[in-house]
């Protein structure tokens, strides 16, 4: 090998080291910027919505010219997309909880979509539109919200004689026979990890966990509506009137397959789960409003979806058309709601005929109907905001201290209240007490 | 002719490029990332910026009482966990090093074969047999009237070290094995020829020949249980009695999913990245100390 190409190799060497880092500061510069607004191209979208893979067929069918890729999220995928958009990697379209979207928000991992999304603002109810809405900008498209129901079982109701409780103070009296009737039954299971089911009760007391006050947030992890929860709550553990055990796990659906559980308080898009996992307890459901509190007509909401373009939407506007079709369109509807099992937040959604369908599982009960009053009678008084998941990790490991008889609810309220409050503040953020 | 100096550093470029890209780069950016972090004011609406904080990271990780403990639990765990592998492991090496067993062969791989299954799948694999509906195990237990739960707050960390006993036990088993072989068999004789017996030629002769190897796997298995996070993390979705932050890892992980901190996470995982330098240096200091006063002995 003569010096000359030697040299020539480490040069080549050289070029390519140098190659890669640029063009992968070009694809980075690119992405973070929206330089391009063609009415074509490709979108990335993540979600986990039941049958959105044939949705997305019918619109690549289309030929529009805008071809979707499709990922179903399963696992942590939903932990990890924000680790990707920070790495500037990630889709352009992504299921999110509302609940996580002032995150997403404050920190600019989402894209403002305001000027594409205008022609369906008025197919949304107000208060899902407002979710996706900071100060004057939208980011996300709405995507169903969860009213809470009391899913029950008819037959081991009818079995001890135990009317459907009405009443959260019902609920406790049903809770004490049932279990003193048969010790193998619960009226419920507590999962200290599922964290929807202690937001549906503290939205219905009219609690939240934020709010703001002036330029400063305020946090009420801990408020007054949370403590009223927590005695509930705590009664139910003390006496050892429900299961503890962790949701989603073979546990869990031993027990509900077992009938060790007679009623499972959840949002509307719980019915479609319970069908998979539980198939064989077919008919032996119905739900009734979830019960309500001393003087209040109030019902609950555990939180909804949006589709929300990330940091590195190569294309906004095409992307937003996606999902403005994606939820919107009269297309989706049926296949969104039978499919997908979504309470839908669009007009045409709740105008939809699939939505009033008598369900088999369920005795052929018309269960959206408790839904859709549920969230007639769900009050506004929730707040979104910001470090949603550092509160939410907070309170749910707080909680699982709390079924081990390690602490009380009160205690875990409070040290979730103080953990929140002291991350606010690290981030720089206005917290008034 | 400086041609045979400059061939071996062409070799090494690959390695190094990586090293440089893989390992020295990233270890450069958690440093950075945790001495910064991403500050708005009032409400945060449109006014996120990133700047340095200092320590400011550092003193949060080390207030947060759970990341603390996280360490104290790691530690616990591998005082049990760790001593008790690498008797079973060395102990079934010398099985296999000596004379006394047939159908060696077999045995070796029915204990290595777990090494082979991913982490994660063994922990799957576990956490079915530890949930009552639907472990055949604990339903022959109850039969006979034993009635635990493997997944309570005070024996789930003894469910997760079951798994790594099982998992971690064949691959040391095989490098001590390995190391065995390498003993030259005169020594044996010699030392049957002193009068000694099986046992004493293992304890005296066999054991101390393999120190070093007995050193390293010792340490990898430390260096692991530091790490502690694949089998905690798959449990946790069976068990509500693993909180997020159970283990150093699933903190540096929570903190950077959950919490959505890369700064703090930062943090977290270079001090995680420090104890662990820590304690292999003292592992290393003590065991050189007794390999060569052992070597002096003999």
């Amino acid at each position: 090998m003569t010096t000359h190409r030697r040299r020539r190799l480490v040069a080549a060497v050289l070029a390519l080291v140098t190659a890669s880092t640029l063009t992968t500061a070009c694809s980075s510069d690119s992405s973070s910027e929206d330089s391009t607004e063609a009415a074509t191209g490709t979108v990335e979208f993540w979600g986990w919505v039941p049958g959105l893979e044939d949705l997305v067929a019918k619109w690549n069918g289309k030929n529009n010219g805008i071809k979707v890729n499709f990922h179903r999220m399963t696992g942590d995928d939903g932990e990890k997309v924000e680790a990707a958009v920070d790495a500037g990697a990630g889709p352009d379209l992504v299921q999110l909880s509302t609940h996580d979207l002032p995150d997403y928000v404050i920190a600019g991992r989402v894209k403002p979509i305001t000027k594409y999304v205008q022609d369906i603002k008025d197919n949304n109810t107000a208060s899902s539109w407002a979710s996706v809405t900071f100060g004057d900008e939208v980011y996300g498209v709405p995507q169903g919200i969860g009213p809470a129901g009391l899913m029950y079982r008819t037959d081991l109701l009818a079995k001890y004689k135990i009317p459907v409780p009405k009443t959260w103070d019902e609920y406790l009296a049903a809770a004490r026979a049932i279990h003193k009737a048969d010790p193998k039954v619960y009226l419920a299971n507590i999962s200290p990890t599922e964290i929807g089911q202690w937001m549906q009760e503290i939205q219905q007391a009219e609690g939240s966990w934020y709010g703001t006050k002036g330029d400063a947030w305020t946090v009420g992890v801990n408020d007054d509506a949370s403590k009223k929860v927590a005695a509930r709550w705590q009664t139910l553990v003390d006496e050892k009137l429900v299961l503890t055990e962790q949701m989603w796990t073979p546990e869990y659906w031993a027990a509900v397959n077992a009938g060790r559980i007679a009623t499972i308080s959840y949002a509307a898009w719980f019915p479609s789960q319970l069908v998979e996992n539980a198939a064989k307890t077919s008919g032996k459901w119905k739900i009734a409003p979830l019960p309500t509190n001393a003087g209040s007509k109030n019902s609950g909401d555990s939180g909804g979806a949006a589709v929300v373009a990330l940091k590195g939407a190569a294309n906004v506007s095409i992307a937003a058309k996606f999902a403005s079709w994606l939820n919107d369109s009269d297309e989706t509807q049926e296949a969104l709601i039978s499919v997908g099992g979504l309470f839908p937040s669009t007009k045409n959604g709740l105008a939809s005929p699939a939505l009033m369908k008598p369900q088999p599982f369920f005795g052929n009960q018309v269960i959206n109907e408790v839904f859709a009053d549920a969230a007639a009678r769900t009050p506004a008084t929730w707040k979104e905001g910001p470090n949603y998941g550092t509160a939410q990790t907070a309170v749910t490991d707080e909680f699982s201290k709390v079924v081990t008889g390690k602490q009380t609810f009160v205690q875990a309220l409070d040290k979730a209240q103080a953990a929140t409050i002291d991350d606010l503040k690290s981030r720089g953020l206005s917290v008034a007490q | 002719m400086n041609r045979p100096r400059f061939a071996p550093y062409l070799f090494l470029l690959p390695f190094t490029i990586l090293f440089l890209l893989f390992l020295v780069a990233p270890i450069g950016v958690a440093i950075w990332n945790s001495l910064h972090a991403t500050k708005s004011s009032g409400l945060g609406f449109g006014t996120a910026r990133t700047v340095f904080v200092g320590v400011e990271n550092y003193t949060r990780a080390f207030r947060d009482s759970d990341f603390v403990t996280g360490f104290g639990r790691v530690a616990l765990f591998g005082a049990v966990q760790v001593p008790f592998m690498m008797v079973v492991a060395a102990g079934l090496a010398l099985l296999f090093d000596s004379a006394v067993l047939k159908a060696k062969r077999f045995f070796q791989f029915a204990v290595f074969l777990p090494y082979a299954v991913p982490g994660v799948i063994a922990a799957l694999l576990w956490g079915f047999l530890y949930q009552p509906s639907v472990s055949p195990v604990i339903g022959w237990m109850r039969d006979v009237g034993i009635d635990v739960n493997l997944l309570a707050p005070g024996t789930v960390l003894w469910s997760i070290a079951n798994v790594a006993v099982w998992s971690n036990t064949g691959i040391n088993m095989i490098i001590l094995y390995t190391a065995l072989q390498s003993v030259p068999r005169e020594m044996y004789e010699s030392a049957r020829i002193d009068g000694a017996g099986q046992f004493r030629i293992a304890w005296s002769i066999k054991l101390p020949m393999i120190a070093p190897a007995l050193v390293l796997t010792t340490l990898s298995s430390i260096i692991g249980t530091l790490q502690l996070f694949g089998e905690p993390q798959v449990l946790k979705s069976i068990t509500s009695n693993i909180p997020s932050d159970y283990t150093p890892n699933m903190s540096v992980y929570a903190a950077a999913t959950l919490g959505q901190n890369e700064n703090l996470s930062s943090a977290m995982a270079v001090i995680l990245g420090a104890v662990t330098l820590a304690v292999s240096l003292i592992v290393l200091r003590l065991t050189n100390r007794r390999t060569m006063v052992a070597e002096d002995a003999a």
